[in-house]
């Protein structure tokens, strides 16, 4: 595919991407951080959603032998460590790599210094990753679980999917999502107690 | 049937549209959905401005032409604009900073905001290279494939995630 065509495809994707990440409210900051304080939990449903979708979606065009599949390699430190700061960066930026342009789009000021800060970071990792790429991007290569238990990958994908969806069926029932955003949908929820606000960086979890 | 101009839509119905834009990326692309790879071919399309030795760096020299690289970079950018335009729609446009960090910073400063949003920013993209995917690349995609570094990845992740918000901020 040209570059051209690849970019107008990635643009109509992004959009339903952009509008589905905004109407769930799930680019919300409040959302986002609640999420991770596990006060609210749209975040985890939207993700999991899509998660039991992709694997539906790829269990499929893999088991009628339409498409590879294209696994990432494990690497353990790596992927402990990676993971452990990017979990840091989403909480305290309030937005993944993705969620950031829909907060740029929707209207958020703060999210074009997350954005700056990411290209940064992608910089600061490019220049580091030949001295990184012997001492913590290594490890035994692509592995996926299906060859580990032996089981065809699209019996394997399709049964993960049917337990997320259970899962899901649960965390619905004690906690339906209607009202999670709050009232003006960004997550702010009512306070346990109302109390001004101290100065100050960041601070200490405020015991109620 | 969920309209544009509604404030809200389910997160099941949203994540629904979202895990099936596997298809097209995997039928069209030959690819999985993904974002934060996006930021180093446009950091590194930037670097090499100022410095074109950037480009003799093999994971740079990666990231910096073809089909694939540039249909995620315009991912990210359809992102911002189908918030923007559903925003729009609904009436839900946002403007300065969430209400959110108020609370959980325990300041009204813009500019400490900022600062912590560069920073975050910095360290969130930092840590997605070196696990080699982010929230989409492994939490949706590498889930999706089955495979092993993903399922160490994202459990790592909510686990940073949550002890920096319990640890770090204030209840929202």
């Amino acid at each position: 595919m040209s570059v051209f065509l690849a970019i107008l495809l990635g643009l109509a994707m992004g959009a339903v991407f952009g509008v589905a990440l905004e109407k769930s409210r799930v680019f919300e900051p409040g959302v986002i951080v609640g999420q991770m304080q596990l006060r609210n939990f749209l975040m985890l449903k939207m993700f999991l959603t899509a998660v039991a979708t992709s694997l539906v979606a790829v269990a499929a065009l893999h088991g009628f032998g339409l498409v590879a599949l294209h696994p990432k390699p494990t690497m353990y430190l790596a992927d402990v460590s990676g993971g452990g700061l990017l979990g840091v960066g989403v909480t305290l930026a309030g937005a993944c790599p993705g969620t950031v342009a829909a907060q740029i789009g929707a209207g958020y000021r703060d999210a074009w210094f997350t954005l700056l800060g990411g290209l940064a970071g992608a910089v600061a990792f490019t220049y580091a990753e030949p001295v990184l790429r012997p001492v913590l991007l290594t490890g035994p290569g692509a592995m996926t679980l299906d060859l580990l238990v032996g089981i065809p990958f699209w019996q394997l994908a399709l049964g993960l999917a049917a337990l997320l969806a259970v899962v899901l069926m649960i965390l619905e029932y004690r906690r339906p999502w209607r009202g999670e955003a709050g009232a003006a949908a960004d997550g702010l929820l009512p306070e346990p107690l109302p109390r001004p606000v101290p100065a100050g960086g960041l601070a200490a979890r405020r015991t109620v | 049937m969920p309209s544009l101009k509604d404030p809200t839509w389910s997160p099941y119905f949203a994540g629904v549209l979202i895990g099936l834009l596997q298809i097209p990326a995997f039928l069209l692309l030959n690819t999985a959905l993904g974002t934060s790879s996006s930021y180093v071919t446009v950091g590194a399309s930037l670097a090499d401005l100022a410095d074109p030795a950037v480009r003799t760096i093999p994971y740079a020299a990666k990231h910096l032409d073809g089909a694939t690289n540039w249909w995620q970079v315009a991912l990210v950018g359809g992102i911002a604009l189908g918030a923007l335009a559903s925003s729009l729609r609904s009436g839900m446009r946002r403007r300065g900073v969430s209400p959110v960090w108020a609370r959980a910073l325990g300041t009204n400063s813009r500019l400490a905001r900022f600062a912590l949003a560069f920073a975050a920013g910095f360290v969130m993209l930092l840590g997605a290279r070196i696990a080699d995917g982010c929230t989409s690349g492994h939490g949706l995609s590498g889930i999706a494939q089955l495979a092993v570094a993903s399922f160490i990845a994202v459990p790592a992740m909510f686990a940073g995630g949550i002890a920096t918000a319990l640890l770090l901020l204030r209840c929202v």
